[in-house]
This record gives C-alpha cells, sequence and structure tokens, in this order.
C-alpha cells in the first residue's frame, strides 16, 4: 500500500543537501542548467539523495556518488530549539511532514549519538509533549476556527500531526453523536 | 524535468482523497510527465549508444522488445554511471507517481459505484462547474476516456457479482430503517415505478407517503429526498 501512498510519496519528495562527489557533466538540467562539478552542493529530493548516496559504481570499498547531509530541519539549531520547549517550534515550516523525514534520516545515517538523539526527541519529548497539547486543543476547536493565537497552532504542525488533530477531532465528535442518537430511540 | 511535474500529480492525489466528487482528470501534467518519461529514456539511449557494439548484439528477446547487450562498466566511468543512475530513478518516479495518481482516481470511482452514485452524473455536475470557470465554453467529462471504460466494466462486474444474491442488496443502506412508511419528495422525474400496492408517478416537486423499501434506491440515486 505504501507503494501507492501519496503521503508517503510527499515525505520522498523533501529535500536534503548533497554534495556530489564527482563531476558529472551529463546532469546539468538538474543544477539549472550549469555543470555540476566535485563538491557541487545541492537540495535534492529524498528519492534521488538516497540512492546517490548509497551507490557505489566503482566497487564497494571506493567513495559513493554524493554524499549527504542533514537537511536543516533536523540540524542542531531545531533540535536544541525541539528540546527547549518542544511546543514553541513550528515543525511545518520547518518539514511538511517532519516525523517522516526524520524517520527517513535515521535509516540512512548510523551515526550513534544523533541516531540516539533523534530517537529520544521523537518518542519521549517531542511527539508526547506535543500529542498532549494536539488532544487539548482538538477538544476545543471554537477557538481554533476563531483565529486567535489557535491559527498559528494549526500552522506550526506538520502533516503527521494535523492528521492526529483530525482524527482526535473527528473520534471525539462522532461520540457525542452516538450517544445522542442512542438516547433518542 | 527529474519528476517535478509527477509531484503535482501527487499533491493532487492527496487533495482528491478527502473531496466528495471527482475534479478533471489531469491530462496537461500526465501528458507532461510520460513526456518526461521518454525524455529520460531517449537520454538514457544516447548515453548507452557508444557502448552497444554492433549490431550484433541487438537481439529480439520472445516478447518482441529489443534487448541492448552493452559494454558498459560502471566502475570505469562512474560519471556516465551517475548520469544513468538518476535518469533510471526519475524514470522510476515518475511512474510511482502516476501510478499513485490513477489507483487514487480508481479507487474514488470504485467508492462511486458501491455507494450507487451515477457516474453520468458525476459528469454533468463537473461539466457545469467547469463550464461556470471557463465561462460556458466547451463542456468536458471529468473523466478520461479510459476511465469512462473502467466505470463501466466495474458496474458491469459489480451488477453480476450483485446478481447472485437477489434477496440481499449489497449496495444498500446499512443503517437500520425506523419507519416501514416514509414522507418522500421528488427532486426529478423518475417515472413511473411498481410498488406492492400498485404504482405511483413520480413527477418533480410532488411528496408520498410510501414504503421505504420500495424507494431506497432512488433516494440513493438521488432522484428523491426523504422528509424528515
Amino acid at each position: 500500500m505504501a507503494y501507492y501512498n501519496p503521503e508517503a510519496i510527499l515525505t520522498d519528495a523533501q529535500k536534503a543537501p548533497c554534495t556530489f562527489e564527482l563531476a558529472v557533466p551529463g546532469l546539468a538540467p538538474l543544477n539549472n542548467g550549469s555543470a555540476i562539478e566535485h563538491g557541487t552542493k545541492l537540495d535534492l529530493p529524498l528519492w534521488m539523495a538516497e540512492m546517490l548516496a548509497v551507490s557505489k559504481p566503482a566497487g564497494p570499498s571506493s567513495t559513493s556518488l554524493a554524499s549527504l547531509d542533514m537537511p536543516p530541519a533536523l540540524g542542531p539549531r531545531v533540535l536544541n530549539a525541539l528540546s527547549a520547549d518542544p511546543k514553541s517550534v513550528e515543525l511545518r515550516a520547518q518539514a511538511q511532514w517532519f516525523y517522516g523525514l526524520g524517520e527517513r534520516m535515521l535509516d540512512l545515517f548510523d551515526e550513534e549519538k544523533m541516531v540516539e538523539l533523534l530517537i529520544d526527541m521523537f518518542s519521549r519529548q517531542t511527539f508526547k509533549q506535543r500529542a498532549l497539547e494536539i488532544a487539548d486543543k482538538s477538544q476545543n476547536t471554537r477557538t481554533t476556527q476563531q483565529g486567535g493565537d489557535s491559527g498559528d497552532f494549526m500552522g506550526g504542525l506538520d502533516e503527521t500531526e494535523r492528521q492526529l488533530f483530525r482524527a482526535a477531532h473527528d473520534g471525539s465528535n462522532a461520540v457525542k453523536r452516538w450517544f445522542e442518537s442512542s438516547s433518542r430511540s | 524535468m527529474y519528476a517535478e511535474q509527477a509531484n503535482k500529480l501527487v499533491l493532487d492525489a492527496k487533495r482528491i482523497q478527502n473531496l466528495p466528487h471527482l475534479p478533471p482528470y489531469a491530462a496537461t501534467t500526465v501528458r507532461a510527465v510520460t513526456k518526461e518519461v521518454r525524455d529520460l529514456d531517449r537520454e538514457v539511449s544516447n548515453l548507452l549508444a557508444p557502448y552497444s557494439s554492433g549490431s550484433s548484439s541487438t537481439t529480439q528477446s520472445s516478447d518482441g522488445t529489443q534487448q541492448i547487450k552493452s559494454s558498459f562498466s560502471p566502475a570505469d566511468d562512474p560519471a556516465t554511471a551517475c548520469a544513468l543512475l538518476v535518469n533510471h530513478l526519475s524514470m522510476r518516479r515518475n511512474k510511482r507517481c502516476l501510478l499513485a495518481y490513477h489507483r487514487m482516481r480508481t479507487d474514488k470511482l470504485e467508492g462511486m459505484c458501491w455507494s450507487g452514485v451515477d457516474v453520468a452524473e458525476i459528469q454533468d455536475a463537473s461539466a457545469s462547474a467547469s463550464g461556470r470557470q471557463s465561462g460556458g465554453g466547451a463542456a468536458t467529462s471529468s473523466l478520461s476516456a479510459e476511465e469512462e471504460q473502467y466505470v463501466h466494466q466495474y458496474s458491469d462486474l459489480l451488477a453480476a457479482y450483485k446478481g447472485q444474491w437477489t434477496d440481499i442488496d449489497l449496495t444498500g443502506s446499512l443503517e437500520p430503517p425506523r419507519d416501514i412508511f416514509i414522507d418522500v419528495r421528488v427532486l426529478r422525474d423518475a417515472g413511473e415505478i411498481q410498488t406492492e400496492y400498485g404504482s405511483i408517478t413520480l413527477t418533480r416537486n410532488s411528496q408520498f407517503y410510501v414504503r421505504q423499501a420500495d424507494v431506497e434506491r432512488l433516494i440513493q440515486q438521488g432522484y428523491l429526498q426523504r422528509l424528515s
């Protein structure tokens, strides 16, 4: 199912900075028409960056075609801000599928310290605290719809969190409706 | 270039997911993406052309496609290998986006078949919507020709499947009825229907007190409106 899932595809379309390790004259269109040299830096979508980073055409001992860096959305600045206060960061401004991006990057990087940091970030700190806030706000949509600070609140959620918000909101509404209809009959 | 057009299709697919109706088929974008795939394929062939040795290496395989044996070795020329890889990945990506887009639409169409929405009616609705946008210009169907064919064949299949159980309406409402008789208003002329108690002529804007089981189908299809 994931192959056909638009969200999975769009998660893969998020960009990460890549540094080419060799000159590729044939790929000028990728770099807005100028040739790609050794050390050219480009923001490439994940589906392409991943394969470039792992494929080593000249045998397993050689360097890969391009090296992949952490996207700025998962850089130290954002991570520090998140550990300071998970609720204050507008994840959507960083990446539309922030958690998806983090998940994909965990697959690609194996530096233990960073991986640990990220996992800690996602599972214990950030997501937990933000989920609480989302659940809270979703029960109280009147303020959300009337703008105020909650308009910004929705704007700061990444796509996964929006789904969570919607699920929490629709869920409680459905229960309310069910109570009403079952008490009537 | 490099699957940027295809991204639009996927964004579209995501949007379609939550829409009650089906927006027009993005024929232009689909054509642009398929053209891009052809361009990429041509580029790959050009890149590989110097490496294919002579006519003897071109063999016709059993399914009729040409297979070119190539002496290209990625280790000798990593730059070309990289270009090939990027082109190949882009083609694969384009394919995935195209498939996802079309699958989303066919899923939606299948859902419409099951819920009993008349496909001709969807086309009317979208035609009037697009007519409004383009100032009463040529009204076109929101389905591509292939999709129309798909819907027709799918509803044939569905009808054949339903035909096996004549006493159960598989596409019927799952809500248990509260009353045996209901008030309905006729929204569109539906002609004469036969019921247990004789025949009724359903003309527009008239109201009837009828057995729910007799008119359930017509309510679903939008001919009648239930008055509560």
